[in-house]
């Protein structure tokens, strides 16, 4: 598209066989992990480890069978309420503050805005060791809502910084308008600015959700039994009974296409939700 | 906070702009009564950071002066700056930091060279470039564990397809364990690494490179630049604040997470896949030695927070530029 412009002459032949070429091979190391993984999922034990693997095989879902008589279910259900928890808590309370951040004006704000995204560049097994004391001093432990305060540790900064960045491209004038009528800050928020954003609002809660859903270290160290997440029973099944690769590739799959179909979903916002709202 | 906006007050209460209330006396209510409705939209933040944020920190740097039992029953001990100077003299730890140097610098450099190289190509591509690029993002939405756990598979020793591949075209000898080798577990565990990450560096150069203007592009071609000319010396310099941002974004987050390696290789064959947040992870949470983990942690944050602050800086400055 754009290239052929810039280009200026015409390539010849051979410069776009070897693109398509080197297309080709991209794909290839991008996408063959994730189908290896799809196709594994469908194969029974002993089909696994037959080298080389034949091309056809008889598709079984005995593996996703295994999986919901082990539990399968509750753990999704544990995964989804902690990540939609952690949405709701980042989402709400970053919108508010992401506001605040956009527009007020007083001293220090950039000081507030920067230790604000700092908390979210903190490496996660070093925020956990303070963490797991306070909740095993608490009693916090094993409980799907302290999981969801950990998560808010990396979701809430995120929210909020990309609320700013959403916030800051609305007009300004619409907001003085409900002003001039006498509403409040409040109101303009509510009113004018936040129905605004809302697909801003939308990519900033479907990032919180994947970041949460995918997370694995916070939830291995601060829950267990009945409160475990999916990834966390996940990394598990590769030593309870040596190594069952069929059940921990149905269960990726579990993990990975509910993400897949929100990543794309918000595919517009996506650079600039990943870049903290510094690319557009 | 300081109240600047020149906002009108409204009627009703919860974002009011609190003038001169009949029940406001007192320092306190004084205070109050400064806060901007702004100010009140950020506290709940604040309060919640402070809670989650602050407090585990202070906590941290206490606990960091403490001796832990891997009882909990038992209390901690004082022992002053004894965890600092153990860590200071630990051998495995300084050998921790330049393993994450070279897992840092490797993972980075080989994120930036393939995204921005891929998304060159891309951009070069007749066809489809955006299904190309979309299908290309997949790795992203894969769980970091989930990536450790999928190229464990693909490289098991004995029925993984990568090894079977590898061997089959005679890179690699039967013998050879990819995982279980000091010489390959590290470039492994990059190569992971770069596997979910390099589309992250591709998306945001590849939406810089579109957002390029076309005369000056043009004008190097005019000027019989060649393709790789004209990448060297516009494109390149152009890209400059968008490749920042995407390194920037890399180098917080190749810190942050661990998940990866700790299903692969868990920090062996013979520590050479063991950076720092695996030490820390190892000493709290397998010997439960957590006042020794605080220290270590309280030293990779303070590293993180210098990493930080470039980011920011760095960041900020383009914001304005731009």
């Amino acid at each position: 598209m754009a290239s052929a412009a810039v280009g200026g002459k015409p390539r010849s032949r051979l410069v776009t066989a070897a693109i398509i070429l080197l297309d080709l091979a991209v794909l290839f190391w991008f996408a063959f992990p994730i189908l290896w993984m799809g196709i594994s999922a469908f194969k029974d034990q002993a089909g696994m480890f037959t080298m080389p693997p034949p091309l056809l095989f008889e598709p079984t879902l005995a593996n996703y069978q295994h999986l919901i008589d082990r539990g399968a279910l509750l753990y999704f259900r544990n995964s989804l309420v902690a990540s939609l928890g952690t949405v709701a808590v980042a989402t709400s309370l970053g919108a508010l503050a992401g506001y605040g951040l956009a527009r007020g004006r007083f001293r220090h704000k950039q000081d507030v805005a920067w230790w604000i995204i700092t908390t979210r560049m903190a490496p996660i097994p070093a925020v956990l060791v303070p963490l797991y004391v306070i909740f095993r001093n608490l009693g916090m432990l094993n409980s799907l809502w302290g999981l969801i305060f950990a998560f808010t540790t990396f979701s809430l900064p995120l929210a909020v910084w990309l609320m700013i960045s959403f916030f800051r491209d609305v007009p300004r004038e619409l907001e003085e308008a409900v002003w001039v009528d006498g509403g409040t800050v409040f109101r303009s928020f509510w009113d004018v600015a936040l129905p605004l954003v809302t697909p801003g609002l939308i990519a900033t809660a479907t990032l919180s959700f994947i970041f949460s859903w995918n997370d694995y270290l916070f939830a291995t160290v601060l829950t267990s039994g009945d409160t475990q997440t999916l990834p966390v029973v996940t990394a598990s099944l590769q030593t309870m009974h040596g190594v069952v690769w069929g059940q921990v590739m149905s269960m990726g799959t579990l993990i990975f296409v509910p993400v897949l179909l929100l990543g794309f979903a918000i595919r517009k916002y996506l650079v600039r939700g990943l870049s903290l709202g510094a690319v557009k | 906070m300081q109240e600047a906006v020149p906002t009108p007050t409204g009627r009703d209460g919860a974002g009011d702009r609190p003038g001169p209330r009949p029940a406001a006396a007192g320092p306190l209510a004084a205070l109050l009564g400064r806060v901007s409705p702004e100010g009140w939209m950020i506290l709940p933040t604040m309060v919640v950071l402070l809670a989650v944020s602050i407090y585990p920190f202070a906590y941290m740097i206490r606990m960091s002066l403490m001796e832990y039992s891997p009882m909990p029953q038992v209390p901690a001990t004082f022992v002053g700056l004894g965890n600092w100077a153990e860590m200071l003299r630990d051998q495995a730890i300084w050998g921790s930091w330049l393993t994450t140097l070279v897992y840092f610098v490797g993972a980075l450099g080989l994120e930036l060279l393939l995204g921005v190289l891929i998304a060159l190509l891309i951009e070069r591509t007749p066809v489809l470039q955006d299904t190309l690029a979309t299908v290309i993002l997949s790795p992203m939405f894969v769980a970091p564990v989930l990536v450790g756990l999928l190229w464990r598979f693909l490289l098991h020793d004995s029925y993984g397809i990568y090894t079977y591949g590898l061997r089959q075209l005679g890179l690699l000898s039967p013998q050879t364990s990819i995982l279980g080798s000091p010489a390959t577990a590290l470039p492994a565990v990059i190569l992971m690494d770069a596997w979910e990450w390099t589309p992250l560096v591709l998306i945001v150069v590849l939406a810089g490179l579109r957002a390029l203007p076309h005369d000056v592009m043009e004008a190097a071609v005019v000027d019989g630049a060649n393709y790789w000319q004209q990448v060297w010396y516009v494109t390149l310099p152009l890209l400059r604040p968008v490749i920042l941002v995407a390194a920037l974004i890399r180098s917080m987050d190749l810190l942050r997470y661990i998940d990866h390696i700790m299903v692969t290789t868990a920090g062996g064959p013979a520590d050479t896949t063991k950076i720092v947040g695996v030490r820390i992870y190892e000493e709290a949470f397998r010997f439960f030695r957590l006042g020794y983990a605080s220290a270590i942690g309280l030293a990779m944050i303070f590293v993180t927070i210098l990493l930080g602050r470039l980011f920011v800086n760095l960041l900020g400055g383009e914001q304005e530029a731009a």
